[in-house]
């Protein structure tokens, strides 16, 4: 382990040992890596407990043993929801080992002065992948199956059922391992710019990172745009279809999958203007127009630190409004409310549903914290600056605010207004056609909106604003102007 | 005030200065009682090798640093015991800097960067500053430049653009902090005429810190600091006499060895 390990933290020479204990130290942003490895790989370990336990509970009822189409949704649902975990960590991942590089870049470069190629600098950032992913993977391993047992004893003693369910069990190496791989190759493809650091850069004096352009991938925006195009055509397509067949929804759900991986896969095109318009809108002052400058400085690194926010925000909206548009509409044709029987069940689904969608967004929240404080370390010369020319430590905190407020709001809106708009077309393509009197079959009816989880929404993404902006306004400021006069 | 009438008051002024880093045997005092003005109009170069107390001495006077004891004057006002945000807000308003590097926020364009102190103050420039600020940017060459930022200039042009910030709001006293560190012996020629300028026909108050002799020729007035006093205060001086009485000023070499190796370092620094 310590061999291991050597690569990963900062250790003291061994002619320093013995005067003075300096503690071995984890290169900083890498601890957030680990919490997400560790959040996902437990994520994954109470979702196979919980569909097991569930499958199990379900075998022991006579009535509802014959169900296996149950028991296939539930480890499909699993699936589905465990990949987009992962997803989303793998995402922040890439995003953490980018910028940890970008911070890196002067030593790289002396590195690289010295002789070391940039194959093997490479390596080395993804050795680090690799090492934050197992320790995260295996912490994550252990809570998590922690965790599970203790939920079935609690629902063992609450429910006072007699359900023979062992939790320790192989198949939950599964996701430990799927989680420790992709945080190794989320490092790998977010360390893809150390190969363009030069030894030059090691003699440079002033060496700030330059204002990035976004990089141009042809390849990357062509399948963004036939995503895009392809899933909206069949997004309306299963809305038609939704008018005549309930079947309508399938045909929308591949719809909906292809268009949303579309937005995200073109999120470093698509998100910057809205980043854009959104720190406009927050005037002209100089703490804001810095702000809005700041959240576009690094495009790519934005739109990714946002699209996590979008996802977890679109897929509870949507799982929101879809449920609120279906029972609306049953309870315009019966003109009352929907029975406490078909309510009940309808709102358990999405609210479980929405907790788990829920872990993916603090996946992305650490992600978006963890990523607001190292720019915040990164600038620490910039902030000196700013700070003789007449920046008061006042404007400082509301220039961090504004940063978080611009990622956040431009992630909060774009989300639910995607969020709408599936939970939209899923409820109009499923029930459009259901025979529910002449005013509503094979008819458009709008979205309707549910209060309750839209403030939940809402509320969730402020808090995330202010942890993010109490995190990252620490260590700025606490730079003084001294500092950027010291580090010339 | 009858005072300010018969004599012009200085533009920055410090008495009985200290600073002291560390305590005990590891005591280091980088001022020790350093009392002296810069007077109003003036350029002022301000020298020593490194470890005289000559950055300690501009941070205090810019209110970047607070002393150990001692007070600091920017104008009338004076600086010491003031709280952070008075002091933020003196330096946006009252003196302007110009560093080695790095002077330039990266995500702003050089107009940007240039009218930043006002940005800063929360208000437009008025109409006679924003006359001042055009006046600048065409002396400076500037013009076309306006919307580039700092990445897209080359070295001399960047520290053409901080002069343009340090001299927007007519400050007390612009602080430049060896403006010619980093750049070429053209553009820092280009760059020590226009400080030059700005104080003789702009009436600019300016203290310059440097250690290059030929940057200090520049100057209507040469401090020359040492061991965290002042050691002499000079009037103009050529690049030769500055870095004739540098020499003179090392402390006595201790070996034979070490002398031909100080000798040889100061020998370069003399410009041809």
């Amino acid at each position: 382990m310590t061999a291991t390990l050597s690569g990963l933290i900062t250790e003291p020479g061994p002619a320093a040992a013995p005067r003075r204990r300096v503690r071995p130290r984890l290169e900083p942003g890498l601890g957030a890596s680990v919490l997400v490895a560790a959040l996902s790989s437990a994520f994954g370990v109470v979702l196979i407990s919980a569909t097991g336990y569930l499958e199990a509970m379900l075998r022991a009822d006579p009535d509802m043993g014959r169900s296996d189409t149950v028991a296939f949704l539930l480890s499909f649902l699993g699936t589905v929801l465990l990949g987009l975990a992962i997803y989303v960590a793998a995402v922040v991942t890439a995003n953490t080992f980018a910028t940890v590089v970008a911070g890196r870049t002067r030593r790289i470069a002396q590195l690289r002065l010295l002789g070391a190629t940039a194959r093997s600098q490479r390596a080395q950032v993804a050795r680090q992948g690799l090492i934050v992913g197992a320790v995260g993977s295996v912490l994550g391993l252990l809570i998590g199956t922690a965790m599970a047992m203790g939920g079935v004893a609690l629902a063992g003693s609450a429910l006072d059922l007699d359900v023979d369910y062992l939790v320790p069990r192989p198949s939950l190496f599964g996701p430990a391992v799927i989680v420790a791989l992709t945080t190794w190759a989320a490092a790998w493809a977010g360390s893809r710019r150390v190969l363009t650091v030069t030894p030059l850069q090691a003699l440079g004096a002033a060496d700030e990172p330059a204002y990035e352009q976004v990089v141009r991938r042809p390849a990357r925006h062509a399948t963004a745009g036939f995503l895009l195009v392809t899933g909206g055509a069949l997004l309306v397509g299963g809305i038609g279809i939704g008018l005549l067949s309930p079947y309508g929804v399938v045909v929308a759900f591949v719809g909906g999958l292809l268009s949303f991986t579309g937005l995200v896969v073109g999120a470093a095109v698509l998100m910057p203007p809205l980043l854009r318009l959104v720190g406009r809108a927050f005037g002209g002052s100089t703490a804001a127009r810095l702000a809005a400058e700041n959240a576009l400085r690094y495009p790519e690194r934005s739109s990714r630190m946002a699209i996590g926010i979008v996802i977890g925000v679109t897929l509870v909206t949507m799982l929101a409004v879809a449920a609120e548009s279906v029972s609306a509409r049953i309870a315009a044709a019966w003109r009352g409310p929907l029975p406490a029987e078909m309510q009940r069940p309808l709102d358990t689904f999405t609210a479980v549903m929405t907790a788990l969608v829920a872990v993916s967004a603090a996946i992305a929240a650490v992600g978006l914290v963890n990523l607001l404080t190292l720019g915040v370390r990164q600038r620490r010369r910039e902030l000196g600056l700013l700070r003789t020319l007449g920046l008061t430590t006042g404007q400082v905190r509301r220039m961090v605010l504004l940063e978080a407020t611009h990622l956040t709001v431009t992630a909060l809106l774009t989300g639910l207004v995607l969020g709408i708009g599936y939970g939209w077309a899923g409820a109009q393509a499923l029930m459009g056609s259901v025979w529910l009197g002449p005013e509503l079959t094979g008819a458009l009816v709008p979205p309707a909106l549910p209060p309750g989880p839209i403030v939940i929404v809402v509320g969730a993404t402020a808090a995330l604003t202010l942890i993010a902006a109490a995190v990252s306004v620490r260590p700025a400021v606490r730079v003084t102007p001294i500092d950027a006069l010291a580090a010339g | 005030m009858l005072i300010g009438q018969s004599a012009p008051r200085p533009a920055a002024r410090v008495q009985q200065l200290t600073k002291t880093y560390g305590s005990g045997e590891g005591m280091v005092h980088a001022l020790a009682g350093v009392s002296v003005s810069i007077r109003r109009g003036e350029f002022t170069a301000i020298m020593g090798p490194s470890g005289s107390g000559k950055s300690t001495l501009m941070h205090i006077m810019a209110g970047l640093d607070a002393p150990s004891s001692g007070q600091a004057w920017i104008g009338d006002t004076e600086i010491t015991g003031r709280s952070d945000t008075e002091l933020t807000v003196l330096r946006r308003r009252r003196i302007g800097f110009v560093f080695q590097a790095f002077n330039l926020v990266p995500t702003l364009d050089a107009l940007g960067n240039i009218l930043l102190p006002f940005d800063l103050d929360g208000r437009r420039p008025t109409d006679a500053e924003r006359t001042r600020v055009d006046r600048l940017i065409s002396a400076l060459g500037l013009s076309g430049r306006l919307r580039h930022r700092p990445h897209q200039l080359s070295g001399g042009q960047q520290q053409r653009v901080a002069i343009a910030r340090a001299l927007a709001t007519a400050p007390d006293l612009v602080f430049a902090d060896e403006p010619t560190g980093n750049l070429d012996s053209r553009s820092s020629r280009q760059v020590l005429g226009l400080l030059a300028v700005a104080s003789r026909e702009g009436g600019q108050s300016i203290a310059m810190v440097t250690h290059d002799p030929i940057a200090a020729a520049y100057a209507d007035r040469v401090l020359f600091l040492g061991d965290g006093r002042i050691v002499a205060d000079k009037p103009r001086q050529t690049a030769e006499q500055i870095a004739a009485f540098l020499l003179a000023a090392e402390p006595a070499p201790e070996t034979g060895s070490a002398t031909g190796a100080t000798t040889t370092a100061a020998t370069q620094q003399v410009p041809a």
